[in-house]
């Protein structure tokens, strides 16, 4: 599946943003986005993370990780 | 850790072809059995948040389902809606892919400025249709077309495209037009394939597309297999269909020209997604048309099981569901990346017997841009 999961911002640099997601970091560049970006906001990332997609909102994102740990705990990923 | 989903192929050249094509997928198509014992409405919302491409058609395939599910009929106001949020996300990612991608395939600088003000005009329609936010409300959200805002949407799309192609994209995807523009236009990947003369690249592969209305089988095998076997490599006795743009478009008269010219190959795949996309914004404006303000509905019994069928950007996309006193009780879903990267499926057939010259692994990488993958891909040829 084309799942996604939610990356929180830790760092801004001009367009390009270090995210966190599992602990795992990684450069984006925000060239898609339209609104502000802040640390402590939370992405999705297109295909391969080179792009930022969208920005999510905290609740929305803390419930997509969620799920998403159980699907690493149910070994499904 | 979480790793994110990814297709690895692998090109076993034996002499002057290849011989074997392996794929093998990191996809978590079994990920949706977790929404057993979830309510609904929770699934509905995680959806959106958890397919980072097409969040949209997986939302509104889900909503789909339950409705079936539940024998509740949405209203053709609704389905109008509903219809515009899913071709706009075909617009966005199809538009998005041809900024982007085309150019960075053939070592040119992306168009990102239109890439941006495409999505930035679209990412106002679920708004412009369910100002409170409840697209997603099984039976239909409260609906409150801003009919004014919805027609800028389309227009700044067309514009934004025209601009792109660098023509009117109506009159670009008539055949003689078509060639005129190919001839004219500098579009970097396009010049590529034509001057390469790879315009008929893997048409000597069988087309298979998928039938309008799934395979026949699909409800069948879907409802028998506990194992997920169906969900990573699905078939219908035997024969693996092909499923987006080309699938979908192929009797158009410019995809019948240029399959009739170079068959069912790069090119005709490439010009299917212009078809796609000027398909998209022409239903666009018809369904903006059968729009109605509606209240909410209310809130049925769920207990049923559904299967939902959409044409999402990569192709068909099926959710089936079955709810069990107000909870969801079973769910799965097939995407078209498993119809199209399957082991013995469009793209391995195309690549099968393909000339290891040493422009193989481009030719590969253009003919997995034309199935579009909905996670990365990588390539290595042996």
């Amino acid at each position: 599946m084309c799942m996604a999961v939610p990356s929180k911002v830790v760092a801004v640099d001009g367009q390009m943003a270090t995210v966190e997601a599992f602990g795992q970091t990684r450069q984006t560049s925000l060239l898609m986005i339209d609104e502000p970006v802040s640390v402590g906001d939370y992405l999705v990332l297109g295909a391969g993370g080179n792009f930022a997609a969208e920005k999510v909102s905290e609740e929305t994102a803390l419930a997509a990780i969620d799920y998403l740990s159980q699907v690493l705990a149910d070994g499904l990923a | 850790m979480f790793t994110e989903a990814s297709l690895h192929l692998t090109l076993r050249v034996d002499g002057p072809s290849v011989r074997t094509v392996l794929v093998r997928s990191s996809r978590m198509v079994q990920a949706a059995r977790l929404f057993a014992g979830k309510q609904p409405v929770e699934v509905l919302q995680l959806l959106p948040a958890v397919f980072s491409l097409c969040g949209s058609a997986q939302a509104l395939t889900g909503l789909a389902a339950m409705e079936k599910a539940a024998a509740i009929a949405a209203s053709p106001a609704q389905k109008a809606a509903r219809n515009l949020l899913l071709l706009a996300e075909s617009v966005s990612e199809h538009g998005l892919t041809i900024a982007r991608d085309w150019p960075l395939l053939a070592g040119a600088a992306p168009s990102l400025d239109h890439a941006k003000r495409l999505r930035h005009a679209l990412a106002g329609l679920r708004k412009a249709l369910y100002p409170d936010g409840d697209w997603l409300h099984l039976g239909g959200g409260q609906l409150a077309p801003d009919t004014d805002a919805i027609a800028s949407i389309i227009t700044q799309c067309r514009d934004t495209l025209t601009q792109l192609v660098g023509n009117d994209l109506d009159e670009v995807v008539q055949p003689i037009a078509f060639q005129a523009w190919l001839q004219r236009e500098t579009n970097p990947l396009l010049a590529l394939v034509t001057s390469r003369c790879w315009q008929g690249l893997g048409a000597s592969a069988a087309f298979m597309p998928m039938p309008e209305r799934g395979p026949p089988d699909l409800s069948a095998r879907l409802q028998t297999d506990r194992e997920g076997i169906y969900l990573a490599r699905p078939d219908c006795a035997g024969r693996v269909f092909e499923t987006g743009p080309l699938a979908h478009w192929y009797w158009h008269p410019l995809l019948t020209d240029l399959t009739d010219r170079f068959g069912t190959g790069l090119m005709t795949r490439l010009a299917a997604r212009l078809v796609l996309l000027a398909e998209s914004l022409r239903e666009m404006a018809e369904h903006a048309h059968d729009l109605r303000a509606e209240p909410a509905a209310p809130l049925p019994r769920l207990d049923g099981h559904g299967l939902a069928l959409t044409e999402a950007a990569r192709g068909m996309l099926a959710h089936r569901v079955v709810l069990k006193e107000g909870l969801v009780g079973e769910y799965q879903i097939l995407a078209p990346t498993e119809w199209n990267f399957h082991p013995e499926g469009p793209l391995v057939r195309m690549l099968t017997g393909a000339p290891a010259d040493q422009d193989l692994e481009l030719r590969a990488r253009l003919l997995v841009h034309a199935m579009d993958p909905c996670v990365t891909c990588t390539i290595e040829v042996e």
